[in-house]
């Protein structure tokens, strides 16, 4: 990419107070650790901050440990890092999977989990140079007044498209987030709401710190569609984990991403406890999916497509991942 | 004409790498973005925001006020059109009066830095009053459409309709008749060098000096004159290190003349890089295409009638698009025996970019439909596939019935080779589900045997130049823009003189040095460059050899030439090269000769309107077989092995035949799986390498590459081209393996993901809706 970078104040913490506190003495502050997602967007015009926060030099982000309670992974841990772990390819196997299938293999030397959980919303519409959206009147995510989507709504569609999420969700993840009023913790479902154009519930210069996975995680995986094996954002990627019990099913959880302006934990999978997995099963899945997916034509590929792909998926990993946890 | 030499075969027959490939490997390589362009002026260029529309207005003059702009150039600037066929120029560098697409370059701005060039284009006021646009054909084809020109009617840039033999009587014989529909989408070249110019002009000479990403510096040379109104002899075009160029760069692009118009207007240097989305919006590529493709079949698989429809969405300008149109019914001649063919081409406008000459050029689409349906049409004639392109080869040598000359015909062995490579015979219908083999065949011209630029010039000239050094310089106007042309050059000279491969430096693409060259495109290179540099090799070989037999005092017929010159073979009296080019430059002083080829008018193709395109002297064929894997609850196609052989006449560097045939193969992957433009309302929502899906590694699967040599009797060593033979096998060998593995015959390409479950959706839902009537009934 060729375009120029706008001129910026550039802040180099060495702590997460620090890094809070660089932010709100400038307002319009970004954070930014591998700039994989922003600095795209920068160069792009789509978004000018006066100062970026830089926060690879904070040691107590890059954090990668397990005790009693389970593993804490630093918000600054790369996806490379956390792809090449053996424990995690263990143990959180869904997380192991979905940072290898991120990008490609120079981004994620430089991707983190922070950036990739609070990776901003795509759309066709969206992420392009200043000189197209410009001569498309803008979009409702960025300066303009019409989601050329669904042009007669009233919100944006962007479609998240983070891998990490939805296997984190399944696992039970909860995230550390600090900010000027301290740290707090949230389960992370509670990060992200349905709505494009604002789908983080962080408040201005809050940032994740950490994430934590429980000890005693289900057996999980995960899996994307997407049209190259490489490179490509999800059309549709979904997180399964289950525990077996007996010949039925213990636990099920399955969250989805790309399909919708936030990753989300798929409603009605505990009617599914105790039941046994079978064709009936699977296909109460697939409509469970379909029912609460909604892909808008935020990509090039059809929102149909990404629909039936997305509960495709979830059918073939539940029945993947019932019948390895039963043997 | 005489008879090619015979190869001397003294070079290691595996091949060497690419005399250029080390400068390239550790970086060394200058390409344009690379230069040096310290004190030059940074250029923009303005782009309507619009698809079609007259413009209004146009005052640059607050975006001139602002310090650190040198200067602006608009339409009024130059009003000459550009192009690249001499009848079909109707494109200003800069527009004039009106637009045609979305991203058409209007004004163009040259400032101290970036920042400065990008303000002064957000003051350019602009107001452009649209018109109705047209993004597809059938839209701009409509009747009542606005004209995108007005010299032509119904948007039409050509309209063909050839026929050759009887074809009622044909299709009247046939066992079978099929006709079917194929959509191949748009594509793009997607070189990974994005375009870049750096142009200087010196107010004191009054001379241009252009050192640009080309393919054809010729060309290039020539609109520059023309545009800028300058004696040709006052421009020199200069090709440094290119990053790949498949047709992108054949043409004289817009951002070239207008960085040339800057440079001028700034009496100084200007160097302009285009982002990859202008590079994108620059375009010249492969046309979305609409196929209607008939065939009629015995029961034996002997073609007894084709008939084809051609439609392509050219895009905005002519660019090269009458020859792409004719292209695509010719071609279909020169691979097999078809006794009649009917061929009705359409080249439409359309408010998009100008498309153009790219890899496999105007054959690639067509051959994708016949090959598609020639595999259906043998289903259900219960034949095999490989023996119903086997009932219908030609034998040469032939001429076709639209004048088309096939020298050398090696397609029945590579399909012979790729036929037991793959195992074909033991494993196609013995895969598990969701696994499946397919073949097609393919071809491609070895250079346009009839140039563009109708001059009478030979084709193609080398000069040698030998000095008191002994190293041979070879120049020659080829450009080398990856596919190792100046090392076929270098190789050449070598075996001719039988001399060593370093001893020989080549100088490729300098317009003030190089003799002119009709540049890299249509495959010519290796058997038009290769034969003059043959010939200039022998020119000097004879004065060498002249002057060795002087000094040893021997006939010049009992001389050997080599690194040493020998008498009958034998050591007693021998000359080093050095003491030889002593000896010779003792009479000459530093030897300068030539060499050149032509082809004879007997190769120029037919004498019917637009006969000469298509017409070659020599077409290599290729054969491939592709085995699949498709995931049927995602629509996901794995490609797991390619078995390709290519009928190159003689592999004069097989280490580079070898990586040009994997090269096509994998570019006609590209296009058959997941390349794609896309236009929102003529905004391109592909410009991008996220967006624009090129295959990665990920997808790319084993190549095996088999070399089929037929030596060729005209081409240089018997060689023919090897570059482009093998793309446009591999869509319909996809297309067809993935019939044999889900029994779904799809009609559009790429086959994304999203296409294939569409197809499978619509299979599920005629199958119900069968299996309810059957109910009902």
């Amino acid at each position: 990419m060729t375009a120029p970078l706008a001129d910026f104040h550039l802040a180099q913490p060495g702590t997460v107070d620090e890094a809070v506190a660089a932010c709100a003495k400038h307002p319009g502050s970004r954070y930014v650790a591998g700039g994989t997602d922003l600095l795209v967007n920068m160069r792009r015009g789509i978004t000018s901050p006066d100062q970026l926060v830089d926060l690879s030099g904070i040691d107590e982000l890059t954090a990668l440990a397990t005790d009693a309670q389970g593993m804490t992974i630093g918000a600054g841990v790369t996806i490379a890092a956390l792809a090449r772990n053996i424990l995690i390819a263990d143990k959180y196997r869904a997380l192991a999977q979905a940072a290898a299938a991120i990008a490609g293999p120079s981004h994620r030397t430089m991707a983190t989990v922070g950036g990739n959980l609070c990776l901003d919303t795509r759309c066709i519409y969206y992420n392009q140079s200043e000189w197209w959206r410009s001569a498309n009147a803008y979009c409702l995510k960025n300066r303009g007044e019409t989601c050329h989507v669904a042009p007669q709504g009233q919100r944006c569609h962007a479609a998240f498209s983070g891998d990490l999420a939805p296997a984190l969700l399944v696992l039970g993840a909860e995230i550390d987030i600090a900010g000027s009023q301290g740290q707090r913790r949230i389960p992370l479902s509670e990060l992200y709401v349905e709505d494009g154009k604002a789908h983080l519930t962080l408040a201005e210069g809050e940032l994740i710190v950490a994430v934590h996975l429980p000890a005693k995680p289900p057996a999980s995986r995960y899996e994307k569609v997407r049209t190259r094996g490489a490179i490509d954002f999800p059309l549709a990627g979904v997180a399964v984990a289950l525990t077996v019990k007996g010949k039925t099913i213990g636990a099920l959880r399955i969250a989805l991403t790309g399909t919708n302006s936030r990753p989300f934990l798929l409603d009605g999978t505990d009617a599914f406890a105790g039941k046994a997995l079978d064709d009936k099963l699977l296909q109460a899945i697939d409509r469970l999916v379909q029912k609460q997916v909604q892909p808008m034509r935020t990509t090039l590929a059809s929102a149909n497509y990404r629909r039936l792909a997305a509960a495709a998926l979830a059918r073939r990993l539940t029945a993947n991942l019932f019948a390895e946890a039963s043997a | 004409m005489t008879a090619a030499p015979t190869p001397y075969g003294k070079l290691a027959r595996r091949g060497v790498p690419l005399i250029d490939g080390i400068e390239k490997v550790t970086g060394r390589a200058r390409y344009t973005a690379d230069l040096d362009h310290a004190d030059a002026l940074v250029g923009r260029i303005l782009r309507s925001p619009v698809s079609h529309g007259d413009i209004v207005q146009l005052d640059v003059s607050k975006a001139r006020a602002i310090e650190g702009v040198v200067a602006i150039v608009t339409g009024a600037d130059c009003a000459h059109t550009y192009g690249v066929l001499p009848i079909a120029m109707n494109e200003y560098p800069l527009a004039r009066g009106r637009v045609r697409y979305r991203g058409e370059p209007i004004a163009a701005v040259a400032a101290i830095d970036e920042e400065t060039a990008e303000r002064a284009l957000g003051l350019i006021e602009l107001e452009v009053k649209a018109l109705p646009a047209y993004y597809t054909s059938a839209d701009a084809r409509a009747p009542g459409a606005v004209l995108l020109h007005d010299d032509k009617p119904g948007n039409l840039e050509r309209d063909v309709h050839h026929t050759f033999g009887d074809v009622a009587q044909g299709f009247a014989a046939a066992d079978l008749v099929r006709e079917e529909q194929f959509s191949c989408a748009e594509i793009n070249h997607a070189q990974i060098e994005p375009h870049a110019s750096l142009s200087e002009y010196d107010p004191a000479t009054g001379r241009l000096t252009v050192q640009t990403v080309s393919q054809v510096g010729y060309y290039l040379h020539l609109m520059l004159a023309q545009c800028l109104e300058m004696d040709s002899s006052r421009i020199r075009v200069i090709k440094p290190f290119i990053g790949g160029g498949f047709g992108a760069r054949v043409e004289a692009l817009n951002f070239e003349i207008v960085t040339a118009l800057l440079a001028r207007a700034a009496n100084g240097k200007v160097m302009m890089q285009l982002t990859r989305e202008e590079t994108f919006i620059t375009h010249r590529a492969r046309p979305q295409t609409d196929i209607k493709l008939k065939l009629g079949m015995s029961k034996t698989g002997r073609f007894t009638a084709c008939e084809l429809q051609v439609v392509q969405r050219g895009g905005a300008y002519a660019g090269y698009g009458i020859i792409t149109i004719l292209y695509a019914g010719a071609l279909l001649h020169g691979i097999y025996d078809i006794p009649a063919v009917k061929y009705d081409g359409y080249r439409v406008y359309a408010n998009l970019p100008p498309c153009g000459a790219m890899r496999g050029h105007g054959g690639v689409n067509t051959r994708h439909a016949f090959e598609c349906l020639v595999d259906r049409m043998a289903r259900e004639l219960g034949l095999d596939p490989f023996a119903v392109r086997r009932a219908n080869l030609l034998q040469a040598p032939t001429r076709t019935m639209n004048d088309l000359v096939v020298n050398s015909y090696g397609l029945s062995e590579c399909l012979d080779r790729v036929e037991h490579a793959s195992g074909w015979r033991a494993r196609l219908g013995k895969l598990p589900p969701g696994k499946g083999l397919g073949m097609a065949c393919s071809h491609y011209v070895s250079g346009a045997a009839k140039p563009i630029h109708r001059t009478g010039e030979p084709h193609a000239v080398v000069n040698l130049k030998l000095d008191f050094d002994g190293g041979v310089t070879a120049l020659t106007g080829a450009a080398d823009i990856g596919q190792g042309s100046s090392t076929m050059v270098a190789i050449a000279v070598a075996e001719t003189l039988d001399i060593s491969l370093d001893r020989i430096r080549v100088i490729s693409a300098d317009t003030a040095i190089t003799p002119k060259d009709n540049g890299a495109y249509s495959s010519r290179i290796t058997f038009m460059v290769g034969n003059a540099a043959i010939d200039a090799a022998k020119n000097l070989k004879t004065i060498l050899v002249k002057a060795a037999a002087k000094k040893l005092e021997a006939n010049p017929e009992d001389i050997e030439c080599g690194e040493v010159f020998r008498v009958g073979g034998g050591d007693q009296s021998s000359l080093s090269f050095a003491d030889v080019v002593a000896a010779a430059l003792v009479d000459e002083g530093a030897i300068t000769v030539k060499g050149s080829f032509t082809c004879p008018p007997d190769f120029h193709g037919g004498k019917h309107r637009g006969g000469a395109v298509g017409s070659t002297m020599g077409f290599s064929y290729a054969a491939q077989v592709v085995e699949v894997s498709v995931d049927d609850a995602t629509g996901l196609v794995t490609v797991d092995k390619v078995w390709v052989a290519l009928d190159c006449g003689h592999a004069i560097n097989p280490l580079a035949v070898e990586g040009q045939v994997e090269g096509s193969v994998w570019m006609g992957m590209g296009q058959a799986m997941c390349e794609e433009t896309r236009y929102l309302e003529g905004l391109p929502a592909h410009a991008s390498f996220l967006e624009y899906r090129m295959p990665t590694i990920a997808e790319s699967p084993p190549i095996e590459v088999q070399i089929v040599e037929t030596h060729d009797p005209y081409g240089p060593f018997g060689a023919k081209e090897a570059s482009e033979g093998a793309l446009a096998g591999f869509p319909p060998a996809l297309v067809n393996a993935i019939a044999n593995a889900l029994g779904l015959d799809l009609n559009e390409i790429p086959v994304t993901p999203d296409r294939v479950m569409e197809a499978l959706t619509q299979r599920r839902r005629q199958a119900r809706l069968a299996k309810s009537v059957k109910a009902a009934s």
